[in-house]
């Protein structure tokens, strides 16, 4: 038990006397959780400005533009002579898509025939390509249905049965959590848990590469400095996890117990592969290169940006080792989607698995007594 | 200042720390960048059918929505609420939910819904689901209108005219395969780089100029101290460059992104990004003297900068302070370069501002790292 303390006492040393590592955790905290979030404040997009090229000029191909228009996705913004000068205007980004109203277009409408309209929408920013499709389809098809339930009518089929002819369903989408499709909403709640795991991984392994070697039992050393990072990160978590969130006005569905209990070993299995990151790299420098490369990686292979459908298998079996991986899926389906304990339940284990794994890793580094140099025993001159 | 590079060259070659850092790990990277985007556009997305009504319309709906490529039909559930447990675990994306009735209503002219569940926190993957659902209930039901109107006499071409009168034809400008991952890989690979290049290079720079090391000798051997840092700095613009170019093979040779532009303005740009990424490396070093203290100005600056390059929340609806922020990061323009010069074959008159803001970019950093050096070498003299 003693030892268990002494380790524990003296990882708490290393951390706190440690100016780098209290850099690293204390400030990066700050640091990141201003910088990072900062881009996505706006959170939607609205009335995104396309171009509009009527080549009709006529009442009927004005209603259709004056109904894009008044969408709330897209704003006809520009008015364009021809497709040259809208393309410009797009390669410009002042726009980002094209409605373009070809001659004709109300003649064959009065004549019955299919009157074609093109859209043209920058599909080099997904979002912006979405909205554009949003803001211009969605008006088009409800002009497209009363068009025809016009004609219906006039041939003598009554209002109702035209309605049903001309859309015998009502589609309803409904977006079930982030109902706005918040862009901040979306994407903070699993960037804070990486950006916890990294600045944490980069603390303390900058702490096990610099630390002598303990006295007692390898295994009361190993639980005595996870007893450490427990007592720190038992503040840090909730911080990042829900205090920071509450502050970016995300919502939180999770209760706070079983947010912890998730935390629990996601800040364990972390630490512990914190020791393996350190012991592999040696050097303090290296380590922090090496994990801010990795972040950007890590996020996607979480499986949370990107889909993980679309991860080739090998790479998400890799993936499994990273405690993000399951502590963003766990805890963004708790917080975000309001999933219980036993619905996130094998995120959970995984954690476990992962700590019983890196815990003998770290453990048998400790035993075999590989502690690292210190930086500058093999420094070059 | 030649001496000074060839020494440093031997000492990559010597050091496997350095080595590691500069060349192996960027090439990790990128293979780790190209494996996990490798899929391409990602399909079947699970979800889950609630089919309360069982018909021969309801069956026709599942079976098309199974045939979208967005999607893939796992699981059927009994309820509603069966359906969002089955979302909020995880195992399917979606639900699509065909009401009791649904055939009877239609054919009464009742308008029943259908309703498509998507899960929009992970929103990449809920609104591959809405569109795939979209379309896959729009044809079933183009399919339905279309049957109807034939029975009433109306001739396939004729009718097929009739339940569409205003056809839109939608193109994707740009990236008419709608494949993301392009985009993603322009933007990351640099990103990645930047992160790179800016602490490889702080780290190559303390082995000589931190605490402890003698500044003055490479100043000596190398006629001053300028030439001395520019001997430390340009080896490695070389190397990055050659791991740039070798992912620009890899990207426009193997991954087949299109190339639709000026080689030689993408190969300023590259030129101008490296070096500015590296002197905020360099920069960060030489005014902290401290490593560490360094690693946390150049992580600040750089590792959260994918966010700022606007590819996924665009540049344009961001706050004008993180549009200012954005703008001063080397990444964010050389990004638009290369996308502009690759993917969006833009005219080469509008990607000069993008080259402008790197040069300045680079220019600024430059004349801060001389004004650093001044100070060193005073500081030289004033010791001997």
């Amino acid at each position: 038990m003693k030892a268990v303390l002494g380790a524990l006492l003296a990882e708490l040393r290393g951390i706190f006397a440690d100016r780098q590592v209290r850099l690293i955790i204390l400030a990066a905290l700050v640091i990141y959780a201003l910088v990072y979030p900062f881009p996505y404040r706006a959170e939607l997009l609205r009335d995104v400005p396309v171009v509009l090229v009527d080549l009709d000029r006529t009442t009927s191909s004005a209603e259709l533009a004056r109904r894009v228009d008044a969408s709330e996705a897209v704003a006809l913004a520009h008015d364009a002579q021809d497709m040259v000068q809208a393309t410009r205007l797009v390669q410009e980004r002042r726009a980002y898509g094209v409605l373009l109203i070809p001659e004709g277009f109300e003649r064959a409408l009065l004549r019955g025939r299919q009157s074609p309209v093109a859209l043209y929408a920058d599909a080099s920013y997904f979002l912006m390509y979405q909205r554009v499709m949003q803001g211009a389809a969605v008006p088009l098809r409800q002009l497209g249905a009363e068009i025809e339930m016009g004609r219906l009518i006039a041939s003598g089929t009554s209002a109702d049965v035209a309605l049903a002819q001309v859309s015998p369903a009502a589609q309803v989408e409904v977006p079930l959590f982030n109902p706005a499709a918040g862009y901040a909403t979306y994407v903070l709640p699993a960037a804070f848990v990486l950006i916890l795991q990294q600045s944490m991984m980069m603390g303390l392994a900058l702490v096990a590469t610099r630390r002598s070697t303990g006295s007692g039992h390898p295994v009361w050393r190993v639980l005595g400095r996870m007893g450490a990072w427990v007592a720190i990160y038992a503040l840090l978590l909730p911080l990042y996890l829900i205090v920071l969130p509450a502050l970016y006005g995300l919502p939180n569905l999770g209760n706070t117990g079983a947010v912890l209990m998730l935390g629990l070993p996601f800040v364990l299995a972390t630490g512990l592969l914190a020791q393996c990151v350190a012991a592999l790299f040696r050097r303090a420098e290296v380590v922090q290169v090496v994990l801010l490369a990795l972040g950007l990686p890590f996020f996607f292979l979480s499986g949370f940006a990107w889909p993980v459908e679309a991860i080739p298998a090998h790479l998400n079996s890799v993936a499994q080792l990273v405690p993000s991986t399951p502590a963003i899926d766990g805890l963004v389906r708790m917080t975000q989607m309001g999933a219980t304990p036993s619905q996130v339940a094998q995120a959970f284990w995984h954690l476990w698995g992962l700590v019983g794994a890196f815990g003998l890793l770290a453990l048998w580094l400790e035993i075999s007594g590989g502690h690292p140099r210190s930086p500058d025993t093999d420094a070059i001159e | 200042m030649f001496a000074v590079m060839l020494r440093e060259f031997r000492l990559l070659l010597r050091s496997p720390a350095l080595a590691g850092l500069v060349v192996l790990l960027p090439l990790v990277m990128i293979a780790l960048l190209s494996g996990i985007f490798r899929a391409g556009i990602p399909t079947g997305m699970a979800v889950a059918v609630v089919d309360l009504d069982r018909s021969h319309l309801s069956r026709s709906v599942t079976r098309m929505l199974d045939a979208a490529p967005e999607l893939q039909v796992t699981h059927q559930a009994l309820s509603l609420s069966e359906a969002r447990a089955l979302i909020v675990s995880g195992d399917v994306r979606g639900a699509i939910y065909l009401p009791q009735g649904l055939e009877r209503d239609v054919t009464r002219g009742e308008r029943p819904e259908i309703v498509t569940f998507y899960d929009n926190q992970h929103m990449s993957a809920g609104s591959l689901v809405a569109r795939g659902a979209r379309n896959a209930i729009d044809a079933a039901l183009a399919g339905l209108r279309l049957s109807i109107r034939q029975g009433q006499g109306e001739a396939t071409v004729q009718a097929q005219v009739s339940i569409q009168p205003i056809a839109l034809q939608s193109h994707a400008l740009f990236n008419p395969a709608f494949d993301y991952v392009h985009f993603l890989l322009a933007a990351l690979v640099p990103t990645v780089l930047q992160i790179i290049a800016a602490a490889g290079t702080a780290y190559a720079v303390s082995l000589d100029f931190g605490p402890g090391r003698h500044p003055q000798v490479l100043a000596r051997m190398a006629g001053g101290v300028l030439p001395a840092m520019l001997g430390k700095i340009l080896p490695y613009t070389c190397v990055f460059l050659v791991i740039l170019g070798l992912s620009d093979v890899l990207l426009y040779g193997l991954l087949a992104v299109p190339l639709r532009g000026s080689l030689p303005l993408m190969a300023m740009g590259a030129v101008m990004f490296v070096l500015a990424a590296q002197l905020i490396g360099a920069l960060a070093f030489v005014v902290t003297r401290d490593m560490g203290r360094a690693a946390s100005i150049i992580a600040v600056i750089t590792a959260p900068a994918f966010g700022f390059m606007g590819l996924g929340f665009p540049r344009d609806a961001m706050a004008p302070l993180a549009q200012a922020w954005g703008a001063v990061i080397p990444g964010t323009w050389y990004v638009e370069l290369r996308i502009d010069q690759s993917l969006r074959a833009t005219p080469v008159d509008l990607s000069l501002t993008p080259l402008l803001w790197l040069a300045c970019i680079a220019g600024v950093l430059a004349a801060l790292m001389l004004v650093q050096l001044l100070r060193l070498q005073r500081g030289i003299k004033a010791a001997s």
